[in-house]
């Protein structure tokens, strides 16, 4: 699966994952923070700069951020409708910065280090006695591996139903693909233990 | 945690990611395509129960959070996660716990099977439609400031559509014991 991840040497990607999120965080808590319009508009202006400033392209961008300004322009228009101009114009700069800024993040950190950090952020659960940090990147690594896996079996489902002269249909596709995936659970548990993976510190 | 337990959880959120990428599927007898992935949350609830229901749902957030493209759509990163509808996905989380949570309390093996298609019913109504919608209507209305009457007008279109994965989760749900049962049974 391709990440949303950029490959760049702006200042952006130089600086380190822990650093760019919690600028981000201090950036959402200013922009809810602040209600004036005009400063808002400041705001959607110089994160829109930062993330042209990544070159990523219009079609690229349009992709990634589609269905998000779709989201935020109809709740803008719904602002206008029912409250007045100036909250819409200020509803709708304050959630464009955040989704650029956001964007610009993702962009410019790579997901190695995104799982560095979350990693990190776990240690506090992990003196809880919650969750085991190394688990998370062997979880994630496991998610990820078999993602190819299931859309051929899903595929295959379905060209079983083809096959069979009917139309796929939501339940007789999802109930084999669950149990079948499933089933391998046990293999993967033991193979994953065989290794040892989970007792090493 | 045991192994299987994550591995389980893993390969969920695994099915969760893949119900996103593919095509809508028709339901049969209505010509509207629906989009999977929230049936995937409820669906996570009625198979595996709370614990690794949750943790499935979680670890599909954390992998969006990262920067990949699992959420219907194509969509990830940190961008989703700041959105008027980010409630939705917080929403999740709790869906799937409390669907995982009364199908554990409400269901049993030995139940006939109307009846455990009902209790597996309210369970993904509880959790994949009530605490859903209400966690996601909540957050929109606080972060866009329209208020709790317009987030929930605006959020009453969709809720329909959630109803029927409701009952395509109890079906499936009841289908999956029958075949491999994994529900954590409680007395």
């Amino acid at each position: 699966m391709k990440t949303l991840y950029v490959d760049g040497s702006g200042f952006m990607h130089r600086l380190s994952a822990r650093v760019k999120l919690a600028l981000l965080a201090a950036a959402s808590l200013a922009l809810f923070l602040i209600q004036s319009p005009s400063v808002l508009g400041v705001g959607a202006i110089a994160t829109g700069l930062l993330y042209a400033s990544l070159r990523i392209g219009w079609r690229q961008s349009w992709l990634r951020l589609r269905v998000l300004f779709v989201t935020i322009a109809a709740v803008a228009l719904f602002t206008l409708v029912f409250n007045s101009p100036v909250e819409a114009v200020s509803v709708f700069f304050r959630l464009s910065a955040l989704a650029l800024l956001a964007s610009a993040v993702t962009a410019t950190t790579t997901t190695g280090d995104f799982i560095t950090e979350v990693t990190f952020a776990a240690t506090p659960l992990e003196k809880l006695g919650l969750v085991k940090a190394a688990d998370i990147g062997l979880s994630i690594g496991l998610v990820l591996r078999f993602i190819p896996e299931i859309l051929l079996r899903h595929q295959a489902i379905r060209d079983a139903h083809i096959a069979r002269g009917l139309r796929p249909k939501a339940l007789s596709i999802i109930v084999p693909l669950i149990i079948l995936t499933l089933k391998n659970a046990d293999e993967i548990a033991s193979a994953i233990d065989a290794r040892a993976i989970r007792a090493q510190k | 945690m045991p192994t299987r337990d994550l591995v389980l959880a893993a390969l969920f959120a695994a099915i969760i990611i893949v119900l996103g990428l593919v095509p809508p599927v028709m339901l049969g007898f209505i010509p509207v395509p629906i989009t999977a992935q929230s049936l995937g949350v409820m669906l996570a609830g009625v198979v595996l129960g709370a614990k690794r229901g949750t943790i499935a749902v979680l670890l599909v957030l954390v992998l969006a959070a990262i920067g990949l493209p699992v959420l219907s759509g194509g969509r990830g990163g940190l961008a989703v996660f700041m959105a008027p509808t980010t409630g939705y996905l917080i929403g999740w989380v709790f869906a799937a716990m409390v669907t995982g949570y009364l199908s554990q309390i409400m269901v049993g093996r030995d139940q006939a099977g109307l009846v455990q298609g009902v209790n597996f019913f309210i369970a993904a109504l509880m959790g994949g439609v009530i605490v859903l919608y209400g966690i996601g209507i909540t957050y929109l209305a606080l972060i866009t400031g329209m208020g709790f009457v317009k987030a929930f007008l605006g959020s009453l279109a969709f809720i329909p559509g959630d109803v029927l994965k409701a009952v395509i989760a109890a079906l499936a749900g009841r289908a999956v014991m029958a075949g491999y049962p994994l529900l954590p049974q409680r007395a």
